[in-house]
């Protein structure tokens, strides 16, 4: 409850999350919200400038731009979102048990994972979908096992940390079983630490989905997506330029909401920033989490 | 405040500055080109291996170095390296008097040994041109004298001439550049007889032509031809308006990057023409009749598919109007095409009916079309770099919902779907007939091949007569025979609905106002560069 306390006192912060919120509202109940069908082909509308009926005008189909783009909301952020729990949640799982029992556990685990990050994210997502097929769902498959490695390692150093803590060890001499001790004194700890990795990952994965749909890798048509409808723009970038805005800006406004809330997240979580809360040391830290950011892609 | 307003101001004046030289580097380039007798086209692929038999090489490059015995033009079959010849009464035998005048490139001469080797060469790999039906019937190539050959063929093969004619295999390269005797383990060099030599390549990047001053036909005026790899669309369009290049060309692979907007743009500008050809060929989709598990084994499918292709609007909102609705796999111009064939119009209720026919219901409450376990479910693969294929792909996805089908677009690059194609692992894909000059008789010899259309025909009911039927009409010596056989074929597959015709592509060029004697060949593949002048 502090948690969401003090984050709505940063303005910017309380703005992402509305803005977050009020997307994945739109996603979800998308059905409703759409004033038209999004695969509805009418061709007598191709290129159609915005009118009442049609918001944002409609693309080379005719169909309907304000709809695709509520539609788009669930595969680039909503699936993103599934994505990245699953990738979270099995990293976290594995980097719990290799920083909690450490020894040979440990160093199988982490031997893998360096395997895994030895090669580059872009590289190895574009190669697993290249085996499996394009398509939304092998795009997820191939994201959850190029990220998870990473996630582990994150996860594991600052279980690491818990995990050495006397009140852990006292738990240890009285008996206290392992899964209670990771379930009741290390995950509580541990999950600020987990939720900023995440949160700065999430903008970097929302903008790879982007990449690979529009690439044509990813959800294929005549599913909307907001990389897909940038690409479809592009064919025509020099005769209806308008066409790229829809998709370009949503896809630019979600992830620096998320980037921001994700800044916010880490102040707001880090028990140090929060009782001086100079605006300096505040910077300092996005600036690090953006870097985390970036070392995920 | 001040200060973050100082340094927001600086970084716009730093961005406008970066802008401005931008802008500047693309102007001072503009005027390299364009000057003197000079050509940049672009290709999305690089020419590749020149080697004139075998198949990688660009063949527009391809034609501007090589020559073939004879030329296949609107008129007719005319001379060209061979300046006459003779069919003998079995038309078995064909001899041919070599032009006297040729040589290749480095100086070698063109004649009867040159011939034979050559041939000889093609000859030794015959594996790789079974599409070809006249590599399979000829049976030697004999020295008359210095400067005639004779082509001894098995049986009578009405098309030789025209086949002789392709851009390849039946070229002419100079015996010095062969390995080991032949031309199928590579060649060291391209020295051809056509009216431009290669002069420089540098692999991905681009490749110089140069004028052959020694060409037979006359030096050509233009003096040189480069041809420039890039990625099709927008950055094609932008070195186009950039000067970076200056000519733009259906490539051989047909497909339209360019939206054909953003050209009618640039030519309102006055730099630019479009000149477009008459229709060469037919775009279309082809159905696999052989995959027996899938619902495109049944004719009806494929029926209702054709039935549910509103072409006239593909025509006039896709193509605005440049390309033709098609309504057969060859227009009625191409030879023996001129066939009276049943008109499968847009018609929706035609297409459900039809499927209700054939068993495929639409249970109340669902959106697809059942018969017994089997959902009606297609894949049609399109090529990925087409934006009109997949906008084609997304209107016809539309159309064949309303009547309960479901279709699923997959996009690939052109060579993993030329390879499906061959290997029949596709339900529907798009492609295109070859052009005139293939047009029907190389097109419909392709039916029987596996590397082109064997898997789409051999499902049908009457594949076995079908291929008979191709058989009879290479080698019938009989004019009227041959067009009530060709008549029998295209009935056959058009009943069958195995290739499902959409429009009538052409070729457009985008050349600078000022370039002249622009002129088509009769075929896709090629341009008769050697014509065009400043």
């Amino acid at each position: 409850m502090n948690l969401i306390k003090n984050m709505w006192k940063d303005k910017l912060a309380a703005l992402s999350l509305t803005v977050i919120a009020a997307i994945v509202l739109a996603g979800v109940f998308a059905p409703w919200l759409a004033p038209h069908d999004p695969h509805e082909v009418d061709m007598e509308l191709r290129y159609a400038a915005p009118s009442w009926a049609y918001l944002l005008g409609n693309d080379h189909l005719g169909r309907c731009i304000m709809s695709r783009l509520i539609y788009g909301i669930r595969p680039s952020v909503l699936w993103v979102l599934a994505a990245l729990a699953a990738s979270v949640g099995f990293g976290g799982i594995l980097g719990l048990i290799a920083g909690y029992f450490r020894g040979i556990t440990d160093a199988c685990l982490m031997r893998v994972c360096d395997v895994m990050l030895s090669f580059p994210g872009y590289v190895m997502s574009l190669a697993i979908v290249g085996i499996l097929g394009p398509g939304l769902e092998n795009m997820m498959i191939a994201f959850v096992l190029a990220k998870w490695a990473w996630f582990a390692r994150m996860i594991r150093t600052s279980v690491m940390q818990y995990a050495e803590s006397d009140y852990v060890k006292f738990s240890k001499a009285i008996g206290v079983s392992d899964t209670r001790i990771i379930m009741k004194q290390i995950v509580p700890v541990a999950l600020p630490d987990i939720a900023v990795v995440s949160s700065s990952s999430f903008a970097s994965m929302i903008l790879q989905i982007s990449g690979f749909s529009f690439l044509g890798l990813g959800v294929q048509a005549p599913h909307a997506e907001w990389g897909m409808m940038l690409n479809e723009a592009r064919s025509v970038m020099f005769s209806r330029p308008e066409l790229m805005l829809a998709p370009g800006l949503a896809i630019v406004i979600v992830v620096m909401a998320v980037n921001f809330l994700s800044d916010a997240l880490q102040a707001a979580l880090d028990p140090k920033l929060l009782r001086s809360k100079p605006q300096p040391q505040r910077q300092e830290f996005s600036r690090t989490a953006k870097l985390r950011g970036e070392e995920v892609a | 405040m001040r200060r973050t307003m100082f340094k927001l101001l600086s970084a716009v004046v730093l961005l406008a500055v970066l802008l401005a030289g931008c802008n500047g580097g693309a102007a001072e380039k503009s005027e390299s080109t364009g000057s003197a007798q000079e050509l940049v086209y672009a290709t999305a692929k690089d020419i590749n291996d020149m080697n004139p038999h075998l198949y990688p090489g660009s063949m527009p490059a391809q034609g501007m170095v090589y020559e073939s015995l004879v030329e296949h033009t609107k008129e007719g079959i005319k001379p060209l390296l061979a300046e006459s010849w003779d069919i003998s009464e079995d038309g078995k035998e064909y001899t041919f008097r070599l032009r006297r005048d040729v040589t290749f490139h480095d100086g070698e001469p063109f004649n009867a040994e040159a011939v034979k080797k050559n041939i000889e060469a093609v000859q030794s790999n015959a594996g790789k041109h079974s599409w070809i039906k006249l590599s399979t019937k000829l049976l030697s190539c004999d020295i008359v004298d210095d400067y005639t050959v004779k082509l001894v063929l098995s049986e009578a093969y009405y098309p030789t001439l025209v086949e002789l004619s392709m851009t390849r295999p039946y070229v002419f390269i100079s015996p010095k550049d062969f390995i080991n005797g032949g031309t199928k383990d590579g060649v060291n060099g391209y020295n051809g007889t056509g009216p431009y030599k290669l002069t420089e390549h540098k692999i991905d990047q681009y490749a110089v032509f140069e004028a052959n001053e020694n060409y037979w036909g006359g030096a050509p005026k233009l003096k040189k031809v480069i041809s420039k790899v890039l990625p099709a669309g927008e950055t094609t369009l932008l070195a186009l308006q950039k000067g970076e290049i200056n000519f733009v060309f259906t490539d051989d692979r047909g497909t339209d990057s360019i939206d054909v907007e953003a050209i009618n743009k640039l030519a309102a500008s006055g730099k630019y023409q479009i000149i477009r050809s008459e229709p060469m060929n037919t775009k279309m989709i082809v159905a696999n009749s052989s995959r027996t598990d899938s619902p495109v084994h049944d004719t009806a499918v494929r029926e209702a598919i054709w039935y549910s292709i509103d072409r006239d609007t593909i025509s006039k909102q896709i193509f605005d109007g440049t390309e033709k609705p098609a309504n057969t796999l060859f227009s009625s111009n191409v030879n023996y095409a001129n066939v009276e064939l049943k008109q499968r119009d847009y018609d929706l209720n035609a297409a459900a009916a039809r499927l209700e026919e054939a068993g495929w219901i639409l249970e109340k409450g669902s959106e697809l079309r059942t018969k017994g376990e089997a959902q009606l479910t297609l894949k049609l693969y399109y090529d990925v770099n087409s934006s009109s294929q997949k906008t084609q792909a997304e209107f016809i996805q539309s159309a064949l919902k309303k009547i309960g089908v479901q279709l699923q677009l997959l996009g690939e690059e052109a060579a993993s779907i030329a390879n499906r194609r061959s290997t029949g692992d596709y339900d529907l894909l798009f492609n295109q007939t070859w052009g005139l000059a293939y047009d029907p008789q190389s097109t419909i010899a392709g039916f029987t091949s596996e590397a082109s259309y064997y898997h789409t025909t051999s499902g049908i009911a009457q594949a076995e007569e079908l291929y008979k039927k191709i058989d009879q009409v290479m080698v019938s010596a009989d004019e009227a025979t041959r067009k009530s056989l060709y008549a029998e074929i295209l009935t056959l597959v058009h009943d069958e609905a195995v290739f499902i015709p959409i429009t009538n592509g052409n070729i457009t060029v985008v050349a600078p106002t000022s370039l002249q004697g622009i002129s088509f060949k009769q075929t896709q593949f090629e341009l008769p560069f050697e014509q065009m002048h400043y």
